[in-house]
């Protein structure tokens, strides 16, 4: 399959991928307006989890919204999966999941290293925010059985092309996300003795910025894909 | 059998220690001891001597005080000295606080002081006793008897004394012809044999023993005292070391101890003569849990106490010394000057006269007294200071010598001129300042590095590494026969032999400093182009290998590593270097898990996600197992030790903020805790040994391991409550007899796996006449069945009979390691305290836990016998980060304070007498239990898949069987499944670790590999540390930080990579028991 740039494929592949950019330059911008670090590891004070989650909702929109187009040729399956996509039993198992998500990701923090008794806040924040820029895209995108079998088993039928081109992205943004909340710890010990290095977050700032840097690969990897088509066009 | 690969792995260790080790010689490279001695013209007050004092000769002096008549001169002797030394006796444990109502244990015990002080504050001095780092007893005497500098190296040498060669107060004041008396510590005479008049030395061996030296000493303290035949008596209590060590200052032994002392002094108080002068000191302080050897204020602060029974002191005022602090080094011209005998040649100190009792000299004024002493110090100090610097070029900044010369100039001419007492106070001020410069400037520049050396390591340590990856880490486990041929690998043998016998010789013509570099370097030199010449030998199958490796693979464990490697290079990463690596270690686990439940997943539910499925799959069993895992690391964190450096640590809390004491003397739970642990480890590795079926027969081994274990838990059990316990007149040898056992039973280990090692047991072929009964339950009811089958006259099954049955035979590769292990840790839990202990056990867990999710994933992943015996990347370095946390979890921390050396004496007491080698040995197992432990058993990795697919062949072939009843048609895709994946293997698994012995070549090319790729890894983590050392070596925290971290990661290595040759020789030694089991099999049918 060749890509090229007026494809429907490249161009929701490129709006997805500057969406995330823009919601993590939004969020940059906002920290930076706020100058004061501290405000990162609460719930209530920061804008940050809001953000991103409006981030992550605009991005399933959009693949709604190129999925459209492709209403006319979906198979009875993908049909079925599509009407039970508002039925309580489905919203109750994605926020369940997302629930669940977010009560692993803590119990790593913890094992990882948080203080056991303290700070809960901090580690519900950034557990929160792990759950957002991972699980959180898949389940609002396909509900919560879905999420689970495209996490676990082999690429079921019921998912269309629009679908599949979204999750591929959506992975990106995670394993940047994890990695990068992962590094964050990296300043931690440092005897610098700045305010940032506070428990939350370089961790936060660390998955932010992993999940930038993972869309950018991903990014890189459509231009540079289209690029060479556009090229080898061109020549001929 | 094939021990080419042991060679082989012989001659890597020594090319990556060797490297190591020429590192270290240039990075610690200790000061050059000079062995001159000073001599001076002692004037005398009696008339028959050479240089009698007479006002001519007075005048004649100060004509000329540069005149090499005037400047080598020895002052009559002022008074007789008793030293009493107090090991660790802390500045604090002599002030005395007025207004305290509830003392400290250690707070106002010695109370004669505090009277002295009052009573006649003109006679008597109490200063603090500033010891310079490294605050080791035999560091400490060095420093106290020969006035210079110890060195960083020196400090390893605690348990090997060797006599001292450079001049020292000691032989001086025995070549005046003064009598020495000495009463303690044996390490004086170790020092200083045949020195002494008389010595009554007890050796310090025993730190649990808080009175035998000092009873000792009591015992002949008052014979002595009234002896008039000796000039200066040195005692040296021990009692409050050891008190420290084992109690810490916060105890109440502390308090009877130092009541004891204080009894002591008073009695040697009524006792000593009107010319006599009394110094009580304390060798160095001690840290908030009674240990020593670091740099804190805590450690350093010792306590000096002068008194003098009827000659006042000079005072400050008179002489312009420190009233208030006394640096060590300054004791032995003070005593010298106080004993009229020459400043010892390499001396860098100050007379203090402040404990320099007042005595008149005839026809000298007192200025003029106290000038000659000064001015004859500071002759000594330069005179070995630019010796020195002469000697040994380009020690000092050329600039800095010059300075200093031309101050020295211009005091020379100013001594002439100094006429009155205001003058000299003047003169001397500005004196000592310039002498104080020339210390401080040996103080910066003493410890130099020797580019030459340093470079040398580095390039002999990394070669080999990168050589050993080319070549072995990218070929094929089959084809190492082909590589490494036996005889090439004799010839190699030879060569670095003549290599080194050449750099032995002619190491002077390469202008190396020492023998020793030339033999390393010219042997790595060989070897490196040896290495080179294999890897172009083989470079085709080498790049073809090479090639077929995925370019980004395994990029989060690289990741990983780096991390891992990366800590040597920040203070604040090696400060925390305990919490990343279990970060790390947790990391690997997840990825483990992550990598397995990928897997699994696809395997176990092709199209549709079931909760139900999910709850009964092996996927979930394995991630709650290594949920358990990382629980117990996260644990583990409790039992780290923390450094100075954290903060907060409650070993370094500093003494003035009292309340707290790290040795609690009764944490009943932890030891209680302890021994439930060691008897369940026991209990578990019984239980798994004996579901493999190799505690059945009566095998010299299989005897062992069935009561061994039990035997030495026990011993164990009891020497952890009994060392610790409460009760006090429980006899030494008693608790030092569980030990022993241990010992003992460790070396019958090691004998009987040397002689028989298999653990099987062989059914005898029977014919229908006799029936043996071996007593064994488990096999009588295999005699009766076949008894049955025999009356039932069933052919079949008597033809199937004929197949021997041996019991075992699908573990006895790791049934073998494994229970050596069980005696390996139980000889470390002995050693090692009851907290660390449960350390040691909680990390051979997460590696139990790190094999079965290893050997699982392994087995799903494999594509062939060799690929299956080749551990993944991520578990080798996963045992690898185990290894090192172990470490950390057992209680130990990379500072040199935080040495464990109450391992020396765990069963010493009497039987095992008191080498230092033994002691050492000790030490080393309990510091390095963790590399020692894994690495012996590194082995297991490549086995423990078969044995696993053995045991628990569900386990491995999927969920399968558990929802058979469910539907027929999932049950079909599994077995397909399994079928599928044993055909994708290529051979029969169901025969566990047999199949190991089948594709014996590979098997043994593997445990090669893997063994090498462990070198690899902690070559490179040397390599590291090493590297970190040469960046930072002009760090503020080169001394306090980098160097102690590459003393243990070197340490470490000397001590690893053996312990993987032991893994290895393991291996082979049961390899050709299997060999020769089979083949007597064979020719038995």
């Amino acid at each position: 399959m060749v890509s090229r740039f007026d494809q429907q494929k490249t161009k929701h592949q490129l709006f997805h991928v500057s969406l995330s950019l823009a919601t993590i330059l939004i969020c940059m911008t906002y920290m930076q307006y706020r100058r004061n670090w501290a405000h990162l590891g609460s719930f209530w004070d920061s804008l940050i989890v809001p953000i991103v989650f409006i981030g992550e909702l605009l991005k399933v929109i959009l693949a709604r919204f190129f999925g459209r187009i492709e209403d006319g040729v979906l198979t009875v399956k993908q049909r079925q999966k599509k009407a039970s996509y508002f039925t309580p039993r489905e919203l109750f198992g994605g926020l369940t999941l997302q629930f669940l998500c977010t009560l692993l990701y803590a119990f790593i923090c913890i094992i990882l290293g948080a203080p056991v008794l303290a700070n809960y806040e901090q580690t519900f924040v950034l557990s929160l925010l792990m759950t957002l820029l991972t699980v959180s895209p898949t389940v609002f995108l396909l509900g919560g059985g879905g999420a689970l079998q495209v996490c676990f088993c082999e690429k079921p039928d019921f998912i269309t092309k629009c679908e599949d081109t979204a999750l591929h992205l959506f992975k990106y943004n995670a394993l940047g996300g994890i990695l990068g909340a992962w590094a964050g710890s990296v300043v931690a010990p440092l005897d610098w003795g700045r305010d940032w290095q506070a428990y939350p977050i370089p961790n936060v700032i660390g998955a932010l910025l992993g999940s930038a840097l993972g869309n950018i690969y991903a990014c890189t990897h459509v231009l540079y894909a289209c690029g060479r088509v556009y090229m080898s066009k061109k020549r001929a | 059998m094939n021990y080419t690969y042991l060679f082989v792995l012989v001659w890597l260790a020594y090319l990556i220690c060797s490297g190591v080790l020429l590192f270290s010689r240039g990075f610690l490279l200790a000061r050059v001891s000079k062995t001159e001695t000073s001599t001076c013209r002692r004037l005398s007050t009696s008339p028959n001597d050479e240089y009698l004092l007479t006002p001519e000769v007075v005048q004649e002096i100060f004509k000329d005080v540069n005149a090499s008549s005037s400047s080598n001169l020895c002052l009559p002797q002022k008074s007789k000295v008793i030293m009493l030394v107090i090991d660790a006796l802390k500045y604090e444990f002599g002030v005395f606080k007025e207004n305290t109502t509830e003392p400290l244990p250690y707070e106002n015990k010695l109370s004669v002081l505090h009277q002295l002080l009052q009573q006649t504050p003109e006679q008597a001095r109490l200063m603090r006793f500033k010891a310079d780092p490294p605050t080791t007893t035999l560091q400490r005497l060095k420093g106290l008897t020969t006035g210079s500098l110890p060195t960083f190296i020196d400090i390893g040498s605690n348990f090997a004394s060797p006599e001292i060669n450079e001049d020292n107060v000691i032989d001086q004041i025995v070549k005046s012809e003064l009598p020495l008396v000495f009463l303690g510590d044996s390490t004086w005479t170790d020092l200083y044999p045949r020195r002494f008049k008389r010595a009554y030395s007890y050796p310090s061996f025993d730190i649990f023993d808080l009175d035998s030296v000092d009873n000792q000493i009591m015992q002949h303290l008052p014979k002595e005292l009234a002896s008039t035949d000796w000039q200066v008596l040195i005692a040296h209590f021990l009692g409050v070391d050891h008190c420290g060590h084992k109690h810490g200052p916060i105890h109440e032994e502390m308090a009877r101890k130092l009541s004891e002392m204080n009894d002591i002094i008073s009695s040697v108080v009524a006792a000593m003569d009107n010319e006599t002068t009394l110094l009580i000191m304390g060798d160095h302080g001690m840290t908030a849990s009674g240990d020593h050897g670091g740099d804190t204020d805590d450690e350093t602060n010792a306590l000096l106490f002068a008194y003098s029974k009827q000659h006042k002191f000079f005072t400050s005022n008179d002489s312009g010394s420190d009233s208030e602090l006394l640096q060590q080094i300054d004791l032995v011209p003070t005593l010298s000057a106080i004993l009229g005998v020459p400043i010892p040649y390499s001396n860098l100190g100050l007379i203090n006269f402040n404990i320099v009792p007042a005595v008149a000299v005839p026809h000298l004024s007192k200025f003029q007294t106290l000038l000659l002493h000064a001015w004859q110090n500071a002759h000594q100090i330069y005179r070995y200071f630019f010796n020195y610097a002469l000697e040994n070029k380009r020690t000092f900044n050329v600039e800095q010598m010059d300075t200093l010369e031309t101050e020295f100039i211009l005091l020379t001419h100013r001594v002439q001129t100094i006429y009155n007492e205001a003058a000299f106070k003047s003169f001397v001020r500005d004196l000592n300042i310039n002498l104080r410069d020339i210390l401080n400037v040996c103080r910066e520049i003493w410890v130099k590095f020797e580019p030459a050396q340093m470079s040398h390591g580095l390039l002999f340590t990394f070669l080999p590494i990168f050589f050993a990856f080319l070549l072995i880490n990218n070929s094929n486990a089959s084809d190492y026969a082909k590589i490494f041929k036996p005889k090439e690998v004799s010839y190699t043998f030879l060569m670095n032999i003549a290599a080194g016998v050449f750099g032995y010789r002619y190491y002077k013509n390469f202008s190396f400093k020492t023998e020793e570099h030339g033999v390393i370097f010219f042997t790595s030199l060989l070897s490196t182009v040896l290495l080179a010449f294999y890897t172009l030998r083989h470079w085709n199958s080498i790049a073809n290998n090479w090639a077929n490796v995925k370019r980004f693979g395994h990029m989060p464990t690289r990741l990983l590593l780096f991390a891992t490697m990366a800590v040597f290079f920040s203070n604040s990463f090696v400060i925390q270097e305990a919490k990343i690596l279990s970060y790390l270690l947790v990391a690997v686990i997840l990825l483990l898990v992550y990598e397995l439940l990928q897997l699994s997943a696809r395997l176990d539910f092709r199209n549709k996600f079931k909760w139900s499925q999910f709850l009964r799959s092996t996927a979930l069993r394995l991630i709650l197992a290594s949920l358990l895992a990382i629980c117990c690391i996260r644990f583990a964190s409790t039992l780290f030790r923390c450094r100075e450096e954290q903060g907060n640590c409650a070993d370094f809390a500093s003494a003035s903020t009292p309340g707290f004491s790290v040795k609690r003397p009764a944490m009943g739970k932890t030891y209680v805790l302890a021994v439930v642990i060691i008897v369940l480890y026991t209990t578990l590795t019984r239980l798994y040994l004996r579901s493999c079926g190799n505690l059945t027969g009566n095998s010299p081994n299989v005897l062992l391991a069935r009561y061994g274990p039990t035997v030495a838990s026990i011993c164990a059990g009891g020497h952890i409550l009994l060392a610790n316990s409460a009760i006090k007149n429980i006899q030494r040898t008693h608790i030092d007899a569980m030990a022993l056992v241990i010992y003992g039973l460790l070396l019958l280990q090691i004998v009987v796996v040397s002689w028989a090692p298999l653990m099987t047991f062989v059914l005898p072929p029977r014919n229908p006449n006799t029936i043996s009964v071996n007593g064994r339950d488990s096999i009588v009811p295999e005699i009766f069945r076949k008894m049955k089958r025999m009356y039932e006259g069933d052919d079949d099954a008597e033809r199937r009979y004929e197949i021997p049955v041996v019991y075992g035979l699908a573990t006895v590769y790791s049934s073998i390691i494994i229970s050596f292990g069980v005696f390996l840790a139980m000889l470390m839990i002995v050693l090692l305290e009851p907290r660390a202990s449960i350390g040691l056990i909680v990390c051979v867990v997460v590696g139990a836990i790190i094999l079965s999710v290893h050997g699982i994933l392994r087995y799903r992943t494999a594509s062939s016998f060799e690929s299956c015996v080749q551990p993944t990347f991520s578990a080798v370095v996963g045992w690898f980060l185990l290894a090192h946390f172990c470490f950390f979890a057992t209680s130990h921390q990379t500072t040199l304070s935080q040495i464990d050396w109450r391992a020396a004496f765990v069963g010493r007491s009497s039987a095992l007498g008191q080498s230092h080698l033994i002691s050492g040995t000790l030490v080393i197992l309990n510091t390095f239990c963790g590399p020692i432990f894994f690495y012996c058993m590194y082995a297991l990795l490549s086995t423990e898949t078969f044995s696993l697919f053995a045991l628990f062949p569900n386990l491995i072939k999927s969920s399968s069987s558990t929802s058979s009843n469910g539907r027929s048609k999932a049950d079909a895709a599994a077995a397909a499944l399994s079928d599928i994946a044993t055909d994708a293997v290529g051979f029969d698994m169901s025969r566990g670790e047999l199949a190991l012995y089948e594709y014996e070549d590979v098997f043994l090319g593997a445990g090669f590999k893997l063994a090498t790729q462990f070198f690899m890894l902690q070559g490179l983590k040397i390599f590291c540390a090493m590297l970190a050392c040469t960046i930072h070596c002009r760090h503020l925290m080169v001394w306090k930080i980098f160097a102690p971290r590459f003393i243990y990661e070197a340490l470490a290595t000397f001590v690893g990579l053996p312990s993987l040759i032991v893994g290895y020789l393991l291996l082979l030694r049961i390899n050709r028991a299997v060999d020769g089991l089979i083949k007597r099999i064979n020719k038995d049918k």
